[in-house]
């Protein structure tokens, strides 16, 4: 059983606040994924959950047990890093049994254990070998394998996939899924990768400076984000942002009207907390555009630019509206740059935020 | 188990003071040996310098009458601004003699002829070797009859030139200067060696493009840019040259034979402080006096030339 | 100029260079030469053939110093001394260093000050106090004085070569080490100082050979023969052996003997070693 608990924490570093009263609960075998962009506090919280870093204030539980006054070594993490902080001068097999060499365990145990662990990596072959004679690949497996050999509560990963290049990234991504599966540990990973989090995860915590913006299962947070930011952060392309403005407020829903554009639009929501006259946001997903003729909503907009990948194309537009549009759609699309295009959008698949950012309820 | 908060208190006041007990264990040792061995005994000689001695003994307070001692006592400051002269002559031959010509080959091997690396080692060799031994060799290679040097010029014809060469006046510093140009020449070989492979490989090669001459480039890009080893140099040879002692203790003796012509500020610190045949007793308080005025004269010369010096220095990069 | 005469200069510019270091390399290496040889002779033959070859490898002088001269002890004393010093200095100076590299603390940069001031201190000019505290600890004419004086003496460049390097060792090396449960002494010995050997290689020469070679303290500090260390021990071998002048060169060549041959199996590093204090 691993469950952990951060109970209002907050890290300073002499004036500056990184982690602010943070609250966070992560069940047992629950495979945990933070994410945000670079700064925003995800590392910090991930170093203080293992001890590296000092708690400002607020509380860390292992199973109800208070651990944040505990060496790192004692708390039952194990951590994998992003460099992977392999002792160079040190064999794979050396590197492994560290822990255990310094917790003085018998001979015996310690080399059943590495053996083992050895094994789930596929590393068998690579014991006697210095990382310098590694690949990346093949030393990331070596962090992991000094984590499992330690036989930790929960896992914690800093960034672990950064230093891979995109091909290996893939397929470690779903090796790492696949060991979850296989250990059945509790797993914290830490990532700036909306991709990573949304494959990987049961949960993800989005941060940004310092503060969790949301919680929730990677579709959740997809099809109903709380604020502008976690709409922005997740999905890749980013959503597309538009102002408008409130016309008319009833009890099923917001009448309102783009900038520069004369359609009045309407969404149905169930409490409605904006009024007449205020300003808001309208979020529409690139792959929520439609190309269908006769659609009753639709955006006007002159084609800059065309990437096709060959599966799917990204349409740039220049619009009458102060952002540029980017426009998803499947691979055989014949757009032209210059070509002027009238997309389509069914109110559904969009999202409004007030002008605080705060999404407005469904 | 419920940990309280002041337990918690208690854990967080444990570790910072395991890491104060850690950093004091690393710091200790080395700090003490420092202390005791370096800077008590260099705050004392200051200490001391102010002091009438006797023998071993401490006596008054008497200011500032050592350093006059030293410096304006007729019978005594003879010796000092002798030494001086001859510190000062050194400093300059060497600079010239020594570190041009080190200078030259750091040019000539950074065109990497064939076999450079080992004339770096063969230049390299006669640094490591004690003062003393390279003293005493270079002492009997000069021994007027036996010596391997005038025999040479005698084999060749020059029998004018067979002269005792640390016997007489004139010649006796001249060619200790001469034996430590060719002990040292390496280093300050070396040090500019690599100053000059510092400079980007680009630089020299557009200027040789551009048509530039092997000297026009040596003036204009490669003195100016290896500047930082230029001062380090200068600096060094001035404390060398100040500090020289076993070369002219081995090959002239504590005196300065002949005639005290080849006098150096640390013989006569040396005399002063622990006495000689000729100078009498041992006298601590003027020896010290004699320790601060040295140590005053390298430091106000370190710290003007490393100024003026580093003026000239260039940012790479 | 055409391409071809250019290249005629540049051959004939490196022809002249490579004549004008052949010569410099000859006449670095044609006394030290020399000196070893002449020891292979007796002293009638340097006097009266001193630049031919011997007759024949005479090692009778070479044997006369080994059994009848204290130069054995000397150079023993000498060993002693310069074994010990860059020992306690090492490991003095790896901790200090590391101290000052790895840890933020109040003072770091009070601290790594004091270390290094102690480079601008010439040391033999606090002779005089030097010698009063070493009869009033009672190690003059000790060779455990003249230890601490070098060590103390080698710590302040010692101390800023190893920070230099342990400073470059990335700290996620230490946080594993830690997670790893290590203790704070375990990391430096089993994971960071094994990973700056070649500092350590390069502290220990640049200090070796000035402790080796020195003259001056062993000559102020040692008065009893037992102690006198190789370079001292030179002085009054040579007051005994004035005129045997092939007992004296083979005694000059034995005293070199150590270094010369250190210096040609590792002369990269020596050279390195000996330059790095001057390079920073």
């Amino acid at each position: 059983m691993a469950q952990i608990n951060m109970l209002d924490i907050t890290k300073r570093f002499g004036d500056l606040e990184v982690i602010s009263s943070t609250t966070l609960e992560i069940n047992d075998g629950e495979f945990a994924v933070f994410v945000g962009p670079s700064g925003c506090g995800k590392s910090t919280l991930l170093r203080l959950l293992a001890g590296l870093d000092e708690l400002t204030s607020g509380e860390i539980r292992l199973n109800n047990q208070r651990i944040d006054h505990l060496a790192p070594a004692k708390r039952g993490l194990a951590m994998v890093f992003q460099s992977y902080a392999l002792y160079p001068h040190m064999s794979v097999y050396q590197n492994m049994s560290y822990s255990l060499k310094v917790a003085k365990e018998p001979k015996n145990v310690i080399d059943e254990k590495v053996k083992r662990a050895a094994d789930i990596l596929q590393l068998g072959e690579y014991l006697d070998r210095k990382p310098k004679e590694l690949s990346g690949g093949q030393r990331q497996r070596v962090a992991i394998g000094r984590a499992i050999v330690r036989e930790p509560k929960v896992f914690l990963f800093d960034e672990p996939l950064s230093n891979l290049d995109a091909k290996l990234r893939v397929q470690m991504r779903i090796e790492l899924t696949k060991l979850h599966k296989a250990l059945k540990t509790t797993m914290i990973y830490v990532t700036h990768d909306q991709v990573e989090a949304m494959t990987m995860a049961d949960k993800i915590v989005v941060i940004n400076e310092g503060r969790i913006e949301q919680v929730g299962a990677p579709l959740e947070l997809y099809k109903k984000p709380k604020n502008k930011f976690v709409a922005g952060f997740i999905g890749s392309p980013a959503m597309n942002f538009f102002s408008g403005k409130v016309n008319k407020v009833s009890s099923t829903g917001i009448h309102f009207i783009l900038e520069n554009s004369d359609t009045l639009l309407f969404k149905k929501c169930q409490k409605p907390e904006v009024s007449v006259g205020e300003n808001i946001q309208f979020g529409v997903r690139p792959e929520h555009f439609i190309f269908m003729k006769n659609q009753t909503q639709t955006i006007n907009g002159k084609v800059y630019a065309v990437e096709r990948l060959g599966g799917e194309t990204y349409i740039y537009l220049n619009s009458k509206t102060d952002n540029d549009i980017i426009v998803h759609c499947s691979g055989d699309r014949e757009i032209k740059v210059g070509e002027n295009l009238d997309v389509g959008f069914s109110i559904k698949d969009c999202h409004l935020f007030t002008s605080n950012g705060w999404a407005i309820d469904k | 188990m419920h940990i309280t908060d002041r337990d918690y208190q208690r854990a967080k006041i444990f570790r910072k003071l395991k890491k104060f007990l850690w950093l004091s264990f690393l710091l200790f040792p080395p700090a003490l040996i420092l202390i005791t061995f370096i800077f008590l005994p260099m705050a004392s000689a200051l200490w001391y310098s102010v002091y009438e001695w006797n023998g071993l003994i401490r006596g008054e307070f008497i200011g500032l009458d050592n350093f006059r001692k030293v410096l304006l006592d007729p019978e005594r400051n003879w010796f000092f601004f002798n030494a001086l002269k001859n510190n000062i002559l050194v400093f300059v031959s060497l600079m010239v003699i020594q570190n041009g010509t080190a200078l030259i080959i750091a040019l000539f091997l950074a065109r990497e002829p064939k076999g450079a690396r080992i004339y770096q080692v063969v230049f390299f060799l006669p640094v490591i070797l004690s003062t003393v031994i390279i003293g005493f060799q270079w002492k009997m290679f000069l021994n007027p009859v036996f010596g391997l040097v005038n025999k040479l010029l005698n084999t060749i014809g020059l029998n004018e030139w067979a002269l005792p060469w640390l016997g007489l006046p004139e010649t006796a510093l001249p060619t200790m200067i001469l034996v430590n140009a060719w002990a040292w020449v390496g280093f300050p070989a070396i040090v500019f060696l690599a100053a000059i492979h510092r400079i980007p490989r680009d630089l020299i090669e557009a200027a040789r493009l551009d048509g530039g001459s092997e000297w026009q480039i040596a003036k204009d890009i490669i003195w100016p840019l290896m500047a930082p080893a230029v001062t380090i140099i200068v600096v060094l040879t001035f404390i060398g040259s100040f500090n020289w002692f076993e070369l002219p203790y081995i090959m002239a003796g504590l005196e300065g034979s002949p005639a005290y012509s080849t006098d150096m500020l640390g013989l006569l610190f040396y005399r002063t402080a622990f006495g000689s045949i000729s100078a009498g007793g041992t006298e601590f308080g003027v020896g010290s006096a004699l320790a601060v005025i040295i140590f005053l004269l390298i430091f106000l010369f370190s710290i003007i030339a490393t100024k003026i010096l580093t003026a000239r220095e260039v940012e790479m990069g | 100029m055409s391409g071809i005469e250019k290249t005629n200069t540049v051959r004939l510019e490196n022809a002249l260079i490579q004549i004008f270091l052949a010569t410099a390399a000859l006449f670095m290496l044609y006394p030290i030469f020399m000196m070893v040889l002449s020891g292979f002779k007796t002293t009638p033959e340097i006097f009266m053939s001193p630049f031919s070859f011997p007759e024949r490898l005479n090692t009778e002088n070479f044997q006369v110093i080994w059994n009848k001269t204290d130069v054995p002890r000397y150079f023993l004393n000498s060993v002693i001394v310069t074994l010990s010093s860059i020992i306690l200095l090492l490991v003095t100076g790896t901790m200090a260093a590391y101290a000052i590299a790895r840890y933020k603390f109040r003072g770091t940069l009070m601290v790594s000050l004091f270390f290094l001031s102690g480079l601008m201190l010439p040391i033999r000019l606090a002779i005089i106090p030097l010698f009063i505290q070493l009869k009033y600890l009672g190690l003059i004419d000790n060779l455990l004085g003249l230890i601490f004086i070098y060590t103390a003496m080698s710590l302040p460049a010692t101390v800023f070569i190893l920070t230099g390097f342990l400073r470059s060792l990335p700290k996620e090396l230490e946080d594993s080490a830690r997670m790893d449960g290590a203790s704070e002494l375990r990391i430096m010995i089993d994971i960071m100082v094994p990973l700056i050997s070649p500092a350590l290689v390069i502290a220990g020469i640049y200090s070796a050979v000035p402790i080796w070679n020195d003259f001056f303290f062993p000559l102020i500090f040692i008065q009893s023969p037992e102690w006198k260390t190789l370079a001292q021990g030179l002085t009054s071998f040579f007051g005994e052996y004035s005129i045997n002048y092939g007992v004296l060169y083979a005694g000059l060549s034995l005293a070199s003997l150590p270094m010369i041959l250190i210096f040609i199996i590792q002369s990269r590093r020596f050279i390195a070693g000996m330059t790095a204090g001057a390079l920073k």
